[in-house]
């Protein structure tokens, strides 16, 4: 049972890294940049979930709201921070998203304290029992949350026009362009969508444990900066795979080797062993 | 000299010492690390040992520089194998890889409480700092010759464009190697002072966070360039001494700092005052 | 006359694209030669597989006798190959001279230590601009590569590539991008240091020249090699024409 219960808790975990490594391998794909800063938006939608969950009392006008508007910020960030960068050599966008990141985080601590928020009512939290396992609702709501936004966002851009015009954008700028594509407006898209996700992923671990603080973008944007290139940087759906893959060795390397490394070290780990036999990465760019 | 700003002084010419290390590799080989802090710690862990261990001061010193020299020669080979986005993220994955051991490691390295009581040099703070600014002034010196050598040009040559670097016969990988190898003895020989200084030293003083204040350092002064980076340094360290108000704002005044210059000035300090005193000639070639 | 330069059978495959099939030709020591085609045969990936950029199935390549095809890119550079880019690609933080001095160095940055200590440059940047010159492009010596037109650009590429002092250069396209009398006059400059012993093999659209200056030429075709041999004859050859007839006709010479 152990086994069942360190793989379900992984793919959980794997399933909040997809939300947030989705955005970063879209922007890198996009742009070639390391968009650190997406972690910060992760965090930025915990703390506007939370608010707004307590504030209102509705989760489920918090968790949209939320990610809107976190979707929107990104979309700023991306006009005013990268846009004039763009041509610059890639460490000048990499340290510049760095300091944006640290500087969200400050400015979390100072704006809401540095112990953290909770919610009031923590929602979600009812247990659901079956064959044995003991689950509580905020895991199941997480797993299906990510299944849907994410196989909703595949099926979008297999099956729309936008979603389309987006992966031929990914793929060649430059042919897309050709085809009056708007280059602009697909990079607006990306951050949206991508940052949104994040949001949504920050709401989903402020239910998980009850808790946003100042601090909590740190590691899974470290972690989900090694995810993408372990599934290809700009590959999305190595992305995703890669994902599930960490959230569940994480989950049994904590049990088997946390007595020599750290939980968070266990990733990097991973993925320098990883790079050493395939340096481009699990699934390289297809 | 006042006991505070002796140490002051003596925390910036160690930063000097770690920031040179890391334009060497990020700055004139182009090969950007965001793992600096790991030798950094490795440096100040092999040192705190030894003199524990009841090893003389020069002899832990020399010995904290070649180790991690090594070390850093074999984090080098890793540079090898990947390409250049790829190789930030991973010297960032050796730097939490570096804390995730040690962090566990309670029997020989003291885990999250670190090392303390560590030896002192037996040399009076006055004597130390000397010791310190003397060793700040050589890497500098150091910095400044290696960019004037025919080494430091095929630095150049590699951090321009490497494939073309190769046509040319340039062996890259030798040259990315050797850029590790001395630019992490420096942070070893920073971690070793720092040790000596401090006398007690924790995982927490060797994390992502250091990383990124040495490489905002670099890139502040004007990555590649050295007087910049020791300026760049030096403004850094001192900034929140000198505006106590904003030492609760210290982080958040670096990351706008570093934000604000890679957006605005990405040549760092260095770059605005070639611009300023720009000679029609000048060739970036010719910038220290 | 031995060959320099020696391939058999280089095949190039990316993901399902065949970019090369079973290519095979030589060059003599001394030789100017011309590989020619219409665009995706597969020219620039030859001169990859030789250069090393690219890594080709093949029974083998070999520079003077020597098989070179399990060797890094620099050590071949250091046996005497030399290579210019398509797309120009000249070293954008240095000057025009210091793009050749690095080249002129090839020696001195051989070894790691000798590098570490040899700080000198001013031979180095007397033969560099001695080469600068045999290109015509001495006057802008100093001047940094950005804001740089391209027929400047194309010329530094050659006397950086000259300046390893090469027994086999590598042309892509030295001409493309220059005007008529830029692109003669290079060429001319290219045909006196072939007269003076240095091998040549280009890539050239620029048929014209190519007809003027080439002792031979290799033609691929969709990755195969579909002719070889003096330039008249060749050209006369009917399914060279047709390569070529609504894949290039802006520069066919009829």
């Amino acid at each position: 049972m152990l086994y069942v219960e360190l793989l379900i808790q992984g793919l959980i975990y794997g399933c909040m890294y997809a939300m947030i490594a989705v955005g970063l391998t879209l922007v890198y794909g996009l742009l070639r940049i390391l968009h650190v800063a997406h972690a910060g938006l992760f965090a930025l939608g915990g703390y506007l979930g939370l608010l707004i969950t307590n504030a209102t009392g509705s989760l489920l006008l918090a968790m949209p709201l939320a990610a809107a508007l976190v979707g929107v910020l990104g979309m700023v960030i991306y006009r005013l921070c990268y846009q004039p960068i763009l041509e610059r050599p890639p460490y000048v966008a990499l340290i510049a998203s760095i300091g944006l990141f640290i500087a969200m985080e400050e400015l979390f601590r100072l704006i809401f304290g540095p112990y953290g928020l909770t919610y009031n009512n923590p929602p979600l939290q009812s247990l659901i029992q079956f064959y044995g396992i003991t689950l509580r609702a905020v895991d199941l709501a997480i797993v299906a949350g990510s299944v849907i936004l994410l196989g909703g966002l595949a099926w979008l851009s297999q099956n729309t026009r936008l979603g389309i015009a987006w992966r031929a954008t990914v793929d060649d700028p430059q042919m897309a362009e050709s085809f009056g594509i708007s280059v602009i407006k697909v990079r607006y898209l990306n951050f949206f969508i991508g940052s949104a996700l994040a949001g949504m992923a920050g709401i989903f671990i402020s239910l998980l444990s009850n808790l946003v603080e100042p601090t909590m973008g740190g590691v899974p944007s470290y972690k989900c900066l090694a995810i993408i290139v372990l599934g290809g940087l700009g590959n999305v759906t190595g992305t995703l795979i890669a994902s599930l893959v960490l959230g569940v060795i994480e989950a049994f390397g904590t049990i088997y080797i946390g007595d020599y490394l750290d939980r968070d070290a266990i990733a990097f780990a991973f993925l320098i062993l990883v790079l050493m036999v395939r340096p481009q990465g699990l699934f390289a760019r297809g | 000299m006042l006991i505070y700003e002796l140490s002051l002084a003596t925390v910036v010419c160690i930063n000097i010492i770690l920031a040179v290390g890391l334009n060497l590799i990020s700055g004139f080989c182009g090969q950007i690390s965001l793992g600096h802090a790991a030798f950094y710690g490795i440096g100040a862990y092999t040192t705190a040992l030894m003199a524990k261990a009841g090893l003389p001061g020069p002899i832990n010193l020399v010995a904290a520089m070649l180790l991690t020299g090594a070390v850093g020669t074999i984090v080098g080979l890793t540079s090898l194998r990947v390409r250049e986005d790829f190789l930030a993220i991973t010297t960032m994955g050796v730097g939490f890889l570096f804390l995730g051991i040690v962090r566990q490691q309670e029997r020989f390295l003291g885990g999250e409480l670190g090392i303390s009581s560590i030896p002192s040099l037996g040399l009076d703070k006055v004597t130390f700092f000397m010791l310190v600014l003397v060793l700040a002034g050589l890497a500098t010196a150091f910095g400044f010759y290696l960019k004037k050598t025919w080494m430091g040009f095929a630095f150049q040559a590699v951090a321009d464009d490497e494939d073309t670097a190769r046509v040319l016969s340039v062996d890259v990988s030798a040259y990315k190697l050797a850029a590790f190898a001395l630019g992490t003895s420096l942070a070893g020989l920073a971690g070793g002072l720092y040790c000596y200084f401090a006398r007690f030293i924790v995982p927490d003083d060797f994390g992502f966070i250091t990383s990124i204040s040495v490489l905002s350092m670099v890139a502040v002064g004007g990555i590649g360039s050295v007087f910049g980076v020791v300026f760049g340094t030096a403004l850094l360290t001192l900034m929140p001494e000198f505006f106590r108000f904003i030492s609760d704002y210290k982080l958040l005044v670096y990351g706008a700092l570093l934000f604000a210059v890679m957006r605005f000035a990405p040549e760092g300090l260095a770059g605005l005052i070639h611009r300023f005193f720009q000679k029609p000639k000048g060739s970036p070639g010719d910038a220290v | 006359m031995t060959a320099l330069l020696d391939v058999k059978a280089v095949s190039v495959h990316f993901g399902g694209v065949r970019a090369l099939e079973n290519v095979s030709f030589h060059v003599r020591e001394g030789e100017f030669l011309s590989l020619i085609g219409p665009n995706g045969a597969g020219k620039t990936t030859m001169l990859r597989a030789v250069t090393g950029m690219v890594s080709p199935q093949c029974d083998y390549i070999r520079l003077a006798g020597r098989d070179i095809n399990r060797m890094p890119t620099h050590r071949r550079a250091q046996l005497g190959l030399a290579l210019t880019h398509q797309l120009v690609r000249p070293f954008r933080s240095m000057t025009l001279l210091d793009n050749v001095t690095l080249a002129v160095g090839h020696r001195r940055i051989r070894s790691i230590l000798r590098a570490m200590v040899s700080v000198s440059r001013s031979v180095e940047r007397q033969k560099a601009r001695r080469l600068l010159a045999l290109v015509d492009i001495d006057a802008d010596a100093d001047q940094t590569v950005a804001g740089q037109p391209l027929g400047v650009l194309k010329r530094l590429e050659v006397a950086r590539a000259l300046a390893t002092e090469p027994r086999l250069l590598l042309l892509d396209e030295p001409l493309a991008g220059l005007n008529h009398v830029e692109a003669s006059h290079l060429a001319d400059t290219i045909v006196r240091i072939n007269k003076d012993g240095l091998t040549v093999v280009m890539i050239e659209h620029n048929l014209s020249e190519v007809l003027r200056v080439s002792q031979r030429l290799v033609v691929l075709d969709n990755g195969r090699k579909i002719a070889e041999g003096v330039p008249s004859d060749v050209m006369r050859r009917p399914d060279v024409r047709a390569a070529y007839v609504g894949k290039e006709e802006a520069h066919v010479v009829s």
